[in-house]
């Protein structure tokens, strides 16, 4: 299958940062049409007919997520994630800063659909070209008349806040990301309550990611069923991958759920000749590897999961024969534990212990039982968390180690050799 | 609405929502926690509270799971012990383990828990982090970080409780640190409540640490008389000294299971070397030692010529707000007895302890939508009980409204509140009448007077009133109160004034005049503690014991009957007011009554509910009529001036008014 072009269609070609670009291929015309003419239940219908699931990583069902605000609490808020720091993804960025006006049609959509009269985006602290190029087109759309009050003289007001963060990954976390947006520690908040019931300013709250939000615009225009035509049983529609490692042409591909890995690599050019494929990340830093025999199975979220991985954030990584795994191991490993917030037990002393352990491998000074050790308090820590971070520890690492143990077993030190550190 | 559960099959029923954790606890199942403590409820953080579900993948933390109808749940069993043993390994990869050194040790969760859930080694083969130590965290306090297992009870304590927000979580990861959010240093009226919520030993007391093992300790449940709330405390002694004081957890009635830094740190002063040990006696300008015996001749004839000489209104007795109920009433008793009626415990601007009609229990002010403050804060005043305030509106929503007039107040109330609380200082009766009049119509209506002294209510109620004998019966024949008996001293009518516990050349609105007209005193006796500003004007002054050295009872602000329990030895020498008591009545041939009759009449009197008067009753208006406005009042701090000697409490207590001015509106 090819890549198939619907949120990254006109990337690279035009310039869909200016609202009159835009506006000629069909922008805004959706949001138009929703506030006109329809009501804020059809386009939760809408969502939730074209199996449309959350492309942030938990991959939970849009609509299905929505439906989740009680109706009785009108105040309510919409929170578009933005925060992008899954090792691995980058496609988020590529959507605020060169197709904005789609990013931020997909958050009025939404909005409309749960009928809440402030959203926000919280962007990544360091996309700041894409916080300039974002925040730039909300004025633009503003004085167009599409953001604000009254719109299209319908008596809907919508306002849209832009917020940056400051470069945590935890603040992706959809909890984390709220305290942060109050102003406070970003660390998650324990759950129940969840943000459905009380989120934002203890508001009944959704938060999705931007390309979920994005995939809005084009379900309305070509309907629900259009949408969920495509991909497999239970993952319809389309993905953006971001494929990074050993391929030829890193970068974004868009394509059908249900493409396959081995095509997904091909499509990203391939490995580079002469190398062999050890393994692939299919999603994200949180999920854990697969393998050779495994690339023929449909990428999407129920063959992930079945492999023993996850789709997450569509963050695919390659892997050829020329890999360390202890090092990309620890360089995971190590991203976790500086990124734990450091709230629960497992995650905060749990990373950075497991993190010092391959440290010392990275650095041949290993000793017996490390290998054990690794296995066994990953595993250990894994569901015992407060958030999902300290539950990402475990996948990458763990499928490695029985994977390449002889990778891992060559650090240690030969009994003659001298003690650790 | 209850729901039926079994817990490791014990089949429990609690109400809807009740936390796992708590559950477990009527069936007497221990479910390990360091994060989640009753009174702060659920954080998820410590992750140790594990439980297995039936039905449920993963192990849940009890702490955050409500029972549900059904629920099967065990707290034993081989998944869990391996969860609640990866919790306890993980928390002891970078804990410094210095328990020979840690004050927590022997009384330490991580130790208990350790010993009852963890593995028993460890595969950490690397160095432990390095934290700062003995980190000056302000007056009270020291913190260890490496000790730390970031519950962050204590940061939960000084948001949800204290209202504070000084203590944070800095930094992140395994790198994070408990510090003040500002950095300067960490300083409120309760600080000292985090090192007893602190599982581990990395909050500590200044006055403890490095000065005892929890199993040197000899514990009496006792109540703290340093202000008129009457926390419950225990009274912690190593050989023969009282080391500290901890609050007791299911105090629910009166602390809230909480101390202020003062009733907590305010203990030095017991072995202080300025107390007094031996009766004084002025001779010519200067004091002599003398014995109790002649201490009791003396003062006796004083008495006995006075009378004869002058009749019994030469002769008058101040105090009662810091004596037990016990004291009190036998100080009355054996004057009364005598024929002497100048009998008053208001040694300073206070008019009034007993509320009277509508007064209320200290758990009343939770349920009110709003809460008057009338007069004088009552944080210095009476800090648990703003604690209880604090709580009333952060938790219950009310709304805390500090008025300089009663329309102000009534204009501040929210709509439709029927149930208020009223607390006024005591000091000006027209004023306390006039805020009763103004809330006289609300439906529930509760009131309390915050006192300057601990017992201030008790005295009343044992008859330490110009006008009113024991349970607020009419006096047969009416005396001065403690002002008229100044200004009868300054005119030279006043042969001799016996005080007990009081200082009013520091805390009479006009201290300067009291001291003036002590000096046309021809005999003062005064028992003391220290040679205070009073004592030192004496003709005689008696050295007496605290409230941590004797026995009896203290009635608190709502009224609730409280035990004083005798913690530690007096030194050599010193004599509760009540033995002084004893020793003058042989004297003066007056029997007292029998121990077991004087606890009767106690609680007798105690029992009375003085149902027929309330705020600034005509009856507590002073026998004279103004006090100069120019002279600028003296704080009244909870502990009374105890705290100058108590050499650790030195940065603690300023003596400065903190008391917030009345019209401020909260
Ligand atoms: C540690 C952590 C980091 C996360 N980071 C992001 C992120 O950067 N962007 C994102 O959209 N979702 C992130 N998520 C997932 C969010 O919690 C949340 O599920 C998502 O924003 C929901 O949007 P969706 O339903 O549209 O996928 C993260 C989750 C975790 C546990
Ligand atoms: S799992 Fe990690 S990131 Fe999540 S709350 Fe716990 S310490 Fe923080
Ligand atoms: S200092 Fe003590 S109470 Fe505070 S977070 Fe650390 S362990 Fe918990
Ligand atoms: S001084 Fe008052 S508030 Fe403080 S502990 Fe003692 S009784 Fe409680
Ligand atoms: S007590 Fe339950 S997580 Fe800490």
């Amino acid at each position: 299958m090819p890549v198939t072009k619907v949120l990254t269609a006109g990337i690279g070609e035009a310039d869909l940062r200016n609202i009159d670009v835009y506006r000629e291929r069909g922008g805004y015309r959706q949001w138009e049409r929703a506030v006109r003419e329809l009501k804020p239940g059809d386009v939760l219908d809408l969502a939730e007919k074209s199996g449309l699931r959350g492309r942030g990583g938990a991959g939970f069902p849009t609509g299905k997520k929505w439906s989740f605000l009680p109706a009785e609490k009108p105040l309510r808020y919409l929170v578009c994630n933005c925060d992008e720091a899954e090792p691995g993804t980058f496609k988020d960025h590529m959507l605020i800063a060169e197709a904005p006006h789609l990013v931020l049609e997909g958050i009025l959509l939404g909005s409309y659909g749960i009928e809440c009269h402030h959203a926000f985006i919280y962007i990544r602290g360091e996309f700041k070209r894409g916080y300039e190029i974002f925040s730039a087109a909300l004025d633009e759309a503003r004085k167009a008349g599409f953001v604000g009050d009254d719109l299209f003289g319908s008596g809907f007001n919508l306002e849209v806040t832009v917020q940056r963060g400051a470069g945590a990954y935890i603040c992706g976390e959809e909890t984390g990301l709220l305290n942060s947006l109050e102003g406070k520690r970003g660390e998650p908040r324990l759950k129940p309550p969840f943000p459905a019931i009380e989120g934002l300013y203890g508001m009944p709250t959704v938060v999705n990611n931007v390309e979920t939000l994005a995939y809005l615009v084009p379900i309305l225009e070509k309907g629900a069923e259009w949408f969920a035509s495509v991909g497999t049983e239970r993952s319809k529609g389309y993905k953006i991958v971001s494929v990074s490692g050993h391929v030829q042409r890193p970068g974004n591909y868009e394509v059908a759920l249900g493409t396959t890995v081995r095509e997904i690599i091909d499509i990203a050019g391939g490995l580079r000749p002469g190398r062999n494929l050890m393994a692939v990340q299919p999603g994200g830093g949180s999920s854990a590897c697969i393998f050779e025999e495994q690339l023929d199975l449909p990428y999407d979220y129920e063959n992930m999961a079945k492999a023993g991985s996850m789709l997450g954030s569509g963050a695919f990584v390659v892997f050829d024969d020329s890999t360390d795994f202890v090092k990309a191991a620890h360089n995971l490993v190590r991203f976790f534990a500086h990124e734990s917030c450091g709230q629960c037990t497992p995650c905060r002393e749990g990373g950075h212990w497991l993190e010092r352990v391959l440290e010392r491998l990275v650095h041949g000074r290993g000793v017996s039982g490390d290998y054990e050790m690794l296995l066994r308090v990953s595993g250990g820590i894994t569901g015992l968390n407060l958030c999902a971070l300290g539950d990402s520890i475990e996948p990458f690492l763990k499928s490695v180690l029985l994977r390449f143990p002889e990778q891992f077993r060559a650090r240690v030190l030969k009994a003659k050799e001298t003690v650790p550190v | 609405m209850n729901v039926n559960l079994t817990i490791d099959g014990v089949p429990v029923s609690v109400p809807k929502g009740t936390w796992l954790v708590e559950a477990a606890k009527t069936v007497q199942q221990e479910i390990p926690v360091y994060c989640y403590h009753t009174k702060l409820g659920p954080a998820g953080l410590c992750r140790v509270c594990l439980v297995d579900i039936e039905g449920m993948p993963k192990l849940q933390i009890a702490c955050n799971t409500p029972a549900a109808e059904g629920m099967v749940v065990r707290t034993r069993g081989a998944r869990v012990e391996a969860g609640r043993a990866m919790i306890l390994e993980l928390l002891l990869v970078n804990h410094p383990l210095d328990c020979p050194i840690c004050d927590k040790g022997g009384e330490c969760d991580l130790q208990d828990y350790a010993m009852a859930y963890a593995r028993g080694n460890s595969d950490v083969v690397d160095p432990k982090t390095r934290k700062p130590k003995a980190v000056d965290l302000g007056p009270t306090i020291v913190l260890d970080e490496e000790r730390c297992v970031v519950c962050q009870r204590c940061v939960r304590f000084d948001d949800i409780i204290a209202d504070e927000r000084q203590l944070v979580v800095k930094d992140r990861g395994a790198h994070d640190i408990i510090a003040t959010a500002t950095g300067s240093p960490y300083r409120h009226n309760f600080t000292g409540n985090v090192t007893e919520l602190c599982p581990v030993g990395a909050l500590t007391s200044k006055t403890y640490r490095f000065k005892s093992r929890p199993w040197d300790l000899n514990r009496t449940q006792t109540t703290c008389t340093q202000c008129a709330v009457g926390c419950q405390q225990f009274a912690d002694v190593r050989y023969g000294t009282l080391l500290r004081t901890m609050s007791v957890e299911n105090d629910d009635a009166i602390s809230d299971g909480w101390l202020c830094d003062r009733g907590r740190y305010n203990i030095g002063f017991y072995a202080s070397p300025d107390r007094l040990t031996q009766p004084l006696y002025r001779k010519g300008g200067s004091f002599v030692q003398i014995g109790w015996d002649d201490a009791f001749a003396l003062w006796g004839k004083a008495i006995t010529d006075a009378i004869a000489a002058k009749g019994t209104p030469s002769v008058g007795a101040i105090g009662g707000g810091r004596l037990t109920n016990e004291e009190a009433y036998v100080l009355q008793y054996l004057f009364r007895k005598i024929g002497v009626a100048n009998l008053d415990w208001r040694s300073g601007r206070q008019r009034q302890a007993t509320p009277g009609a509508n007064g209320g229990a200290l758990t009343d002010i939770e349920l009110a939508q709003a809460i008057v403050i009338a007069g004088e804060s009552i944080e210095e005043r009476a800090p648990v009980l703003w604690l209880r305030v604090r709580k009333a509106a952060l938790r219950g929503g009310a709304t805390v409204v500090h008025a300089a007039t009663p329309a102000e107040a009534v204009a501040a109330l929210p709509a439709g509140a029927t149930r208020v609380a009223l607390v006024w200082d005591g000091i000006d009766l027209a004023r306390g009448r006039a805020f009763a009049d103004a809330f006289a119509g609300v439906a529930e209506l509760s009131t309390y007077v915050a006192s300057e002294q601990g017992n201030a209510r008790g005295a009343e109620a044992m008859g330490m009133l110009p006008w009113s004998g024991p349970g607020y019966a009419a006096a047969r024949a009416r005396g001065r109160d403690a002002a008229g008996m100044f200004e009868d001293a300054r005119n030279g009518s006043l042969a001799v004034l016996s005080m007990f516990g009081v200082n009013p050349v520091r805390n009479a609105a006009d201290g300067a005049a009291v001291a003036q007209a002590l000096v046309k005193v021809p005999f003062v006796v005064v028992s003391e503690l220290f040679l205070t500003e009073t004592a030192d004007r004496a003709t005689l002054v008696l050295p007496a014991k605290g409230a941590f050295e004797k026995t009896g009872t203290t009635l608190n602000l709502a009224g609730d009957l409280l035990p004083v329990n005798a913690a530690v030895q007096a030194p050599d020498g010193v004599l509760s007011d009540l033995e002084m008591l004893l020793g003058l009545a042989a004297q003066l041939d007056v029997d007292l009554p029998r121990a077991e009759e004087l606890d009767a009449t106690v609680i007798e009197h105690m029992a009375h509910a003085p149902e027929d008067f309330g705020f600034g009753d005509s009856r507590f208006a002073s026998d004279v009529a103004s006090v100069p406005e120019d002279v600028p009042p003296a704080t009244i701090l909870s502990g009374g001036g105890t705290w100058r000697h108590d050499p650790t409490l030195a940065t603690l207590q300023v003596e400065t008014p903190s008391s917030q001015p009345v019209g401020a509106t909260a």
